[in-house]
Formats: C-alpha cells, sequence, structure tokens
C-alpha cells in the first residue's frame, strides 16, 4: 500500500501564478465595476438592475459583488448528452478534460468532391456532421458554415436541422436570433422528451456572442435569456482582436473579454441560478499586415491559455480555439497551426475546443482540416495522457523473465499493455519507403481525403427518434411561412 | 464449412489459446481428417488474421497469439498428419548473420512465418556461414532468411549464399533476406532469391517461394 504518495496524472502544464491569476480577475471585476458595458436589450437591463447592478441610460456596470455571486452559482462540472442515449458521444466538463469540435459560420466550404472552395450550402451541413460523429477524437458538432442557399434569416435554423440527425454527438447551436433559437429547442425538446426530461439531460449547447469592445448586444442577449430561461448550457463568447476591438497586449485583452463574457454570466445566473455556463473568449490578434484577425498565430494559443487558466481560476469551464489555420490550403502551414494549436489547448485543458477545422482566418470551413486535426488531437491526447507509473508498468518482472538477448513480444505484459500503452495512427504513414512507394506514394493530403470520402460513403449516424424528423420539417416550413411575412422585416429591437 | 471448423478459424482470430485442443477435438470425434482441420479452419483463421494484420486493424502482439492458438491445436493434429501429407507449409531457417547481434526484425519474421503455417528454425544472431551449412543439411529447409541491421555486416549476407552456392546446396533451398539497411537492389547485388522489407511480406514472399499464396 502506498501512502503520501504524489501522481501527475498526465503531463502538466501551467502558465500562470496563482497571483498572476488573481490581478487578471481583479482586473474583470474592476472593469465591470468601473467601466461596465453597454447592454442593448432593455430586459437585460431590468434584470440587471434588479440583481443589484448600476444601471445608466444603455450602460451597466457590475458590482464585484454580483460578478462573484455569479461565479458561485455556475457550475464548474456538468455534462451535454447524446441525442440518442450512446454513453460514448456524452461530454462530461470538468477539471482535466478538454473536447474539441469544429466551428460555426465560415461563408465558404472547401468542395468535398472537387477540392475547390465555393460558398457553404446546405449539403455541406450533413457532410460536416456526418464526418463528425466519425471521427474519434471530435467530440461536438458545429457545422464549419452559414448557409448560403436559403432565406439568410433562417440559415441557422437549416443548419441545426440537417446537423441534428446526422450526429448524435452534442451540438454547439449558432443562431442569429431568438426565433431560430426556439425553432432549434423546439426539435431538441422532440428527441429529449420534452422540456423536463432535456433540463435532466440537455442534449446540445446554446451559442451567443457579444460584441467588442464591451458590447452586449441584442441579439446575443435575448437569445441568452431565451436559453436560461429553457435552462439550455450557454456559450458566451466575445471574438475580441487585440490591437483592433480590444488591447493589444495579452492580459489586456483577456481582461477585457471575461468582462464582456462576465456581463452574459451575470444575467444568465439572475435569471437561472445554476446553468451550465461556458466562457468565452476567442481570443487572438489582428495582424498589422494582413488586416485580419489570426487563428493561426501563436499568440492566439497563448491567450486561450492565459483565459483558460482564469476561467478555472474563477471555477468556470471554457470555450477554447484551436486546430485552425490562416493558410488558404491543406498545406504544411495549416499542419504547424493547427496542430500547435490543439496540443496547446490539449496541455491546458481548455473545456470546449470549437474552430477545428477552420481555414482562411475563418474565412472558409474544412472538412479536411478537421479530418487531419482528428488525428493531431489524438496524437495530443497521447501525450497529455502522460505516462503511469507503478510496479506492473515498471515492468521489472518482464524485464527479468526475457533477461538479456530475449525480446518481449510474446511477453503478456506486452500482450496487456500494447493496446492503451500507444497511440496508433489513422493518418500518420509509418510504412516503410517500399510500401509507401507501392501504395501509390500517398501524401497526409491523399489519404486525409481518402478518409473523408470513406466515411461520408460508409459511415451512418444513429437514427433520429420517430417522429422528430416530422417536426424538423414542420418547424422548417413554419419558419419559410414566417420569413414570408412583412412583419418580420420589419420586427423592432427592443433596445 | 463446418459449424465447428468455423468455431476453430473464429478461435485462431480470437488467439483463444485454451480452447483449442477441446474444439480441434470436436473436430476430429464429427469425422474430419486433421488435413482438413488444419487446411479449413486453423489456415483459414490465421489468413484472416493476416488480411486484417495487413489492413492495419490487428497488432503484432495479436497475431503471435493466434498463430500461438493455432500451435495448440497442431500438438493434437500433428501425429495424425502422415508423412508426405502437408503438414507444414513449408521449413524455414532463419538466422541474424555474422557480426550482428539484432534480431527483433528477425523475430518477428519468424513469428509470422510461423502464424502463416511453417515450421521455423531460428539460429538466433551472429550465425557463421558454416552454422547455415550444417543446418541446411540436416534441418532440409525450403527457405533459408537472413537478416542484417547494420550496413557493416549485411555483406555477410553476400558471404553466407557465396558459402552455401560452394556446397553445392544452393539449388535446394530460395534465399531471402531483410533488415533495415536492405534494398531490393542489394538483394539482386548478392544473388538472393527475394528480398521483404518487414514481417508481414517476408511471410508473404516465403508463402510465394512454396507456391503457397
Amino acid at each position: 500500500m502506498r501512502t503520501n504518495y504524489r501522481v501527475n496524472s498526465g503531463v502538466r502544464f501551467r502558465m500562470l501564478t496563482d497571483d498572476q491569476l488573481q490581478e487578471l480577475f481583479d482586473g474583470v471585476l474592476h472593469v465591470l465595476e468601473n467601466t461596465g458595458l453597454e447592454v442593448h436589450h432593455e430586459e437585460s437591463r431590468q434584470i440587471l438592475q434588479e440583481a443589484g447592478a448600476w444601471v445608466d441610460g444603455t450602460r451597466v456596470r457590475v458590482p464585484s459583488w454580483l460578478v462573484k455571486e455569479s461565479l458561485r452559482k455556475a457550475p464548474r462540472s456538468f455534462t451535454v448528452y447524446a441525442r440518442d442515449g450512446n454513453r460514448e458521444h456524452n461530454i462530461h466538463i470538468g477539471p482535466g478534460r478538454a473536447h474539441f469540435g469544429p466551428g460555426p459560420t465560415c461563408p465558404n466550404f472547401i468542395d468535398v468532391e472537387t477540392l475547390e472552395r465555393r460558398p457553404y450550402i446546405k449539403d455541406d451541413v450533413s457532410i460536416v456532421a456526418t464526418v463528425v460523429d466519425a471521427l474519434p477524437n471530435i467530440d461536438f458538432c458545429e457545422s464549419l458554415g452559414s448557409v448560403d442557399d436559403v432565406h439568410a434569416d433562417l440559415s441557422a435554423l437549416y443548419e441545426f436541422a440537417h446537423m441534428f440527425p446526422n450526429t448524435s454527438k452534442p451540438i454547439v447551436a449558432w443562431s442569429f436570433d431568438k426565433y431560430d433559437s426556439e425553432g432549434i429547442h423546439q426539435i431538441a425538446l422532440a428527441e429529449a422528451g420534452g422540456q423536463e426530461a432535456f433540463e435532466q439531460r440537455p442534449n446540445y449547447i446554446h451559442y451567443c456572442e457579444p460584441l467588442s469592445p464591451l458590447i452586449s448586444t441584442f441579439e446575443a442577449l435575448d437569445k441568452l435569456v431565451f436559453a436560461a430561461r429553457k435552462r439550455v448550457p450557454l456559450v458566451f463568447t466575445p471574438c475580441a482582436i487585440a490591437g483592433g476591438t480590444a488591447p493589444i497586449t495579452a492580459a489586456g485583452i483577456i481582461t477585457q473579454g471575461v468582462a464582456e463574457s462576465w456581463m452574459g454570466l451575470t444575467i444568465a445566473q439572475a435569471i437561472q441560478p445554476g446553468l451550465p455556463f461556458i466562457m468565452g473568449g476567442v481570443l487572438s490578434v489582428m495582424d498589422m499586415n494582413a488586416m485580419v484577425f489570426s487563428y493561426g498565430a501563436p499568440e492566439l494559443s497563448l491567450m486561450m491559455a492565459g483565459v483558460t487558466e482564469l476561467a478555472h481560476f474563477a471555477g468556470l469551464p471554457l470555450w477554447q480555439t484551436g486546430g485552425c489555420t490562416d493558410s488558404k490550403t491543406f498545406d504544411e502551414q495549416a499542419m504547424i497551426e493547427g496542430s500547435m494549436s490543439v496540443y496547446f489547448s490539449a496541455l491546458t485543458g481548455g473545456d470546449l475546443c470549437h474552430d477545428v477545422g477552420y481555414t482562411e482566418s475563418a474565412m472558409t470551413g474544412s472538412v479536411f482540416q478537421l479530418a487531419a486535426m482528428d488525428e493531431a488531437i489524438g496524437y495530443a491526447r497521447r501525450i497529455t495522457r502522460g505516462i503511469d507509473v507503478n510496479e506492473d508498468t515498471l515492468a521489472t518482472e518482464a524485464i527479468h523473465n526475457v533477461g538479456p538477448n530475449g525480446h518481449y513480444l510474446r511477453e503478456p505484459h506486452t500482450r496487456r499493455h500494447y493496446k492503451t500503452e500507444f497511440w496508433y495512427p489513422n493518418l500518420c504513414d509509418r510504412r516503410n519507403f517500399d510500401e509507401w512507394d507501392t501504395m501509390g506514394r500517398k501524401t497526409m493530403k491523399d489519404r486525409t481525403i481518402e478518409r473523408v470520402r470513406d466515411i461520408l460513403a460508409s459511415h451512418e449516424p444513429a437514427p433520429l427518434k420517430e417522429g422528430t424528423e416530422t417536426l424538423i420539417q414542420s418547424v422548417l416550413e413554419e419558419a419559410e411561412d414566417r420569413v414570408q411575412q412583412d412583419w418580420w422585416q420589419e420586427r423592432e429591437i427592443a433596445d | 464449412m463446418s459449424d465447428t471448423l468455423e468455431r476453430l478459424a473464429t478461435a485462431v482470430v480470437e488467439g483463444n489459446v485454451d480452447s483449442m485442443e477441446e474444439l480441434a477435438q470436436e473436430a476430429l470425434d464429427e469425422g474430419l481428417s486433421a488435413q482438413e482441420i488444419l487446411n479449413d479452419g486453423l489456415m483459414g483463421g490465421m489468413n484472416h488474421v493476416g488480411k486484417e494484420f495487413k489492413a492495419g486493424n490487428m497488432f503484432v502482439p495479436e497475431v503471435l497469439r493466434s498463430a500461438k492458438a493455432m500451435k495448440e491445436a497442431m500438438k493434437l493434429l500433428e501425429p495424425m498428419l502422415a508423412a508426405g501429407e502437408a503438414q507444414a507449409t513449408g521449413k524455414i531457417l532463419l538466422g541474424t548473420v555474422k557480426g550482428d547481434l539484432h534480431d527483433i526484425g528477425k523475430n518477428l519474421v519468424g513469428m509470422m512465418c510461423e502464424g502463416a503455417g511453417f515450421d521455423v528454425r531460428d539460429l538466433g544472431t551472429d550465425v557463421e556461414p558454416d552454422q547455415f551449412l550444417s543446418a541446411i543439411k540436416e534441418f532440409e529447409p525450403d527457405i533459408v532468411g537472413m537478416s542484417a541491421l547494420l550496413t557493416t555486416t549485411m555483406r555477410a549476407m553476400g558471404d553466407t549464399i557465396k558459402a552455401i552456392e560452394e556446397a553445392g546446396l544452393r539449388d535446394q533451398v530460395k534465399v531471402m533476406i531483410g533488415g533495415a539497411p536492405v534494398t531490393q537492389r542489394f538483394a539482386d547485388d548478392i544473388g538472393a532469391d527475394g528480398y521483404a522489407a518487414n514481417a508481414a511480406s517476408a511471410s508473404d514472399l516465403a508463402k510465394e517461394f512454396v507456391g503457397a499464396a
């Protein structure tokens, strides 16, 4: 029996000390209390005021005690469930667990057949969802694009309606406004078996995005209020640009970005105490030459590590970013940028790492980037899992049995461990030259394309419950009717 | 295929060492011949293992376990296989050549060949040409397999082939070689009959040599 013996389970990584995190934490509270945010949503301002915030016109300042109380109410650990009850597709959010998935809303897509870049269309949604469902290291689903070939107001609804049947992995649902969110929620409820069943086993996460610097937009809050009332786990993530819409320094962008996210936290916890809340945001640099928000910058990984540690310090899970690239194509740059960021994300244990599969600085979604990153994530996960040191793994007995001049291939010890001790690649090639030559000298890109096409030809996601498909159709039809009506075009924003 | 033969094949694939003897006995009790059990049951299983291994769906320890399972059944069947009946796929003599102590690759080749039904004799490491010669005379293999890991010891393969020729034994055996620095061109240069890049293709090549592929 071991006693007073310390173990590192997995590789340890930590960038900031408690002192540094406390300083960042206090900085966020200072911004919320002294500067405050513009809150463009009347109902939210009322909720905030009743909770104890100071409201002056549209400007809302939140006292530190209220932020801390909201943090106390929000859970650090919770589960999001696969729609079909497949436990392997559940996501358990909690310390030391890093999950990965694609991002939303790219205008373009790399066509799976022609490999050309073109606008993202409805049919791409089911392609992405099917690939997500099949890839072993991708844990949740977003669509990698905004649907271009439907009515512009309905693209988020179509997106969810086509993702949901094609993967049973939890979906992080992006939407334009509350109307999308209502349709999405109806579909999710049909599968979950009603609101009460959903609250016990939520099968999707709702995604809202405030605006930097320091603005809680009407749509973001309208969606947040809806989701909080329906008890849908919530991502509230700004996408701040260092040097553009946020301070240029990493500590500065973290401070501002977290303040933006915690305004959402405060409203959500006031409406629905204990609502699972996943803090954002996506933080990176504005390239001062190319003028883009860089998805491949090393600073992205650094900023994300800092904000992850701050989230965990404050007791919240984080909406991470990685597996993305500024490269326009499937090339060495895409692999370097994507792999480095997923590895860093895995090291930090950032809870839900999205944007896997973004290329061209989030302008183009690629299932090929996604599939290649599935391999990089598997690789990273093997490293972060670390090594076990115990009597069995020391293998002194096996060493003794084999002795000099022997080999370990037949050892029971080898047989017991070879499946778990080693990581086996799906795409990386380890064959010798001749075999590689014989098999057509395929590059990583060739193999990735093959894998994606194989999945699309053969993978069958778990079916929906009887009746859900019909409900999806009627939700879409109702929405189509709605967008034809005038009131929809002229609906007012109650700022 | 009878149900028992199918279960034998499955047991080989699953590496079910403990159940082999019992299953083989069951098959005999049903009136199947030892030869049928070997060809249609055990070898059927091993062929499946070979395919799955090549496709990347099975791993070396599993293949070895399957080979061991097959051997368990063979303990019972071997005495019943009449001389003259093709009881083994063929005979292979293996060794790491003179000056070289590296043998993990050669061991893998041996195990893979055993799995493919060959009778394998392994001379170990640092094997002098003379040792190969006397073993050829005594064991009468169909195939001689040599390996070396070092570019410095590679040439001992050529020396060994020359010695086999000088002893007048070259026509009796096929020679296959392997090892990290070895190439097809080197095999051609020293007059080997074949080269295999890894253990799985070595066992395929061996099968080709004896017409069992």
